[in-house]
């Protein structure tokens, strides 16, 4: 069996390992977090290197890509770079391809609509999900500086938000990745201020990366809809308890959790030998079998949906 | 020669900006700017959206910058992003980081592209 290590600059309190089946094959996934910690990272990676089949790259993002132009993170290139023959990715190649059809596949299936008004946490590390809602006429607030670095700056334009990938990414890649996004316990840490709250509270849907979601969670999520991954069984009862209706999560749900995108990009790499970079890889992702998954906690059933996989 | 033009063209760039005044709105801060060469010290206000500067020590400081003269004109001018001196420790800075990153922010807006 193909074997795939997501190493994670996240919470150890996150590991976790399963199988999933993808182009036909059975590939053994786990997840080694190490709570923030880059050198202990960089000593796994090296450990794994020529160990395993392909090596994700989580709690941290390589790649930013947006409109087409690819932004490197550089203590992420540190780190890929301590394998030197296993193939490491992060997860933005199936951001890019899969995020921007997710949305278009939910509006087809009329589960979301241009009328809800929609606040993306963080949309620079998911251009792909920030362009379908614009383009499809959503209120958008793209949350990046509110919720990353704390200035009260909604962005409402994709234009905006080109605008200011163009002049702060450059130079924001190459600062420390800490100063960018919560790593290690800090991505459990929850916020007690409530400035921000009413960004959530005026939004019909909530997107984007979980960690900047639970990190700024108000408490009443009733009538809402959230878009967003890597959520655990406990995040799933946190947020019932919040009241809220609908979780929708862009890679499936497996073993009680959905996976990071570093995780699915991952498997797909072993499976396909396919590399991101590659021109088949847009086809490779899209016959990836890949789906949403809906998980209602508003009912008492908590029946859960998925979408259908793509072929 | 003193700095201080170069801060007034820093703050004066900062007040004609919409965009920064908006995201400023809120930000009540001091900075310290100290040049460790010469021993000198500037100083910046942010207050309802607009930026003043001055020459000279100033009390309750949030932010305090610290690095040789050249380095230090070279960032406010927008010869230099505040990020490589940072990184490479020639650009000290004492504060939280939440407004390090919003001085980073303002300077790539002013200059970014």
């Amino acid at each position: 069996m193909k074997q795939v290590v997501s190493v994670s600059l996240g919470s150890t309190t996150r590991d976790h390992e399963t199988t999933v089946e993808l182009y036909h094959q059975e590939i053994h996934v786990s997840r080694r977090g190490t709570d923030g910690d880059m050198e202990r990272a960089m000593v796994m990676l090296r450990d794994l290197d020529n160990q395993v089949d392909a090596i994700g790259l989580g709690g941290i993002d390589r790649y930013l890509v947006v409109n087409g132009q690819r932004y490197e993170i550089l203590d992420a290139k540190r780190l890929a770079e301590c394998a030197t023959i296993t193939p490491v990715v992060d997860g933005s190649g199936v951001k890019a391809v899969w995020e921007y059809r997710v949305i278009n596949h939910l509006i087809e299936d009329k589960i979301i609509g241009p009328h809800q008004k929609v606040l993306l946490v963080s949309a620079l590390d998911r251009f792909g999900m920030a362009q379908a809602f614009y383009e499809q006429g959503f209120p958008t607030i793209a949350g990046d500086l509110i919720f990353s670095s704390h200035i009260d700056y909604p962005v409402t334009s994709l234009a905006e938000l080109q605008k200011l990938a163009r002049r702060l990414l450059p130079e924001m890649a190459k600062m420390p990745f800490t100063m960018l996004y919560p790593t290690g316990r800090e991505q459990e840490q929850q916020s007690h201020d409530s400035t921000y709250h009413h960004y959530f509270a005026e939004a019909d849907i909530v997107a984007g990366d979980f960690h900047f979601i639970r990190h700024h969670l108000p408490d009443h999520l009733a009538g809402k809809l959230i878009i967003t991954n890597t959520t655990t069984e406990e995040d799933r009862r946190l947020l019932k308890d919040r009241g809220l209706s609908i979780l929708i999560t862009t890679t499936p749900v497996l073993a009680g959790r959905s996976f990071g995108t570093n995780v699915i990009e991952a498997a797909i790499v072993a499976a396909t030998g396919v590399l991101p970079d590659d021109e088949r890889w847009e086809n490779t992702v899209l016959g990836a079998g890949l789906h949403y998954s809906i998980t209602r906690l508003d009912s008492s059933s908590g029946i859960e949906n998925q979408g259908e996989p793509t072929s | 020669m003193t700095m201080l033009p170069i801060l007034e063209d820093f703050a004066r760039a900062c007040n004609s900006n919409a965009r920064l005044r908006q995201m400023n709105r809120d930000w009540s801060r001091t900075i310290v700017i100290r040049t460790t060469d010469k021993g000198e010290s500037y100083w910046l206000r942010s207050e309802n959206g607009s930026i003043r500067s001055g020459e000279g020590p100033v009390p309750d400081v949030d932010l305090q910058v610290e690095g040789g003269e050249e380095i230090i004109r070279a960032v406010f001018s927008g010869e230099m992003s505040p990020t490589e001196p940072y990184n490479a420790g020639d650009l000290l800075v004492k504060g939280r980081q939440d407004d390090l990153m919003r001085l980073d922010i303002i300077t790539l807006l002013i200059w970014g592209e």
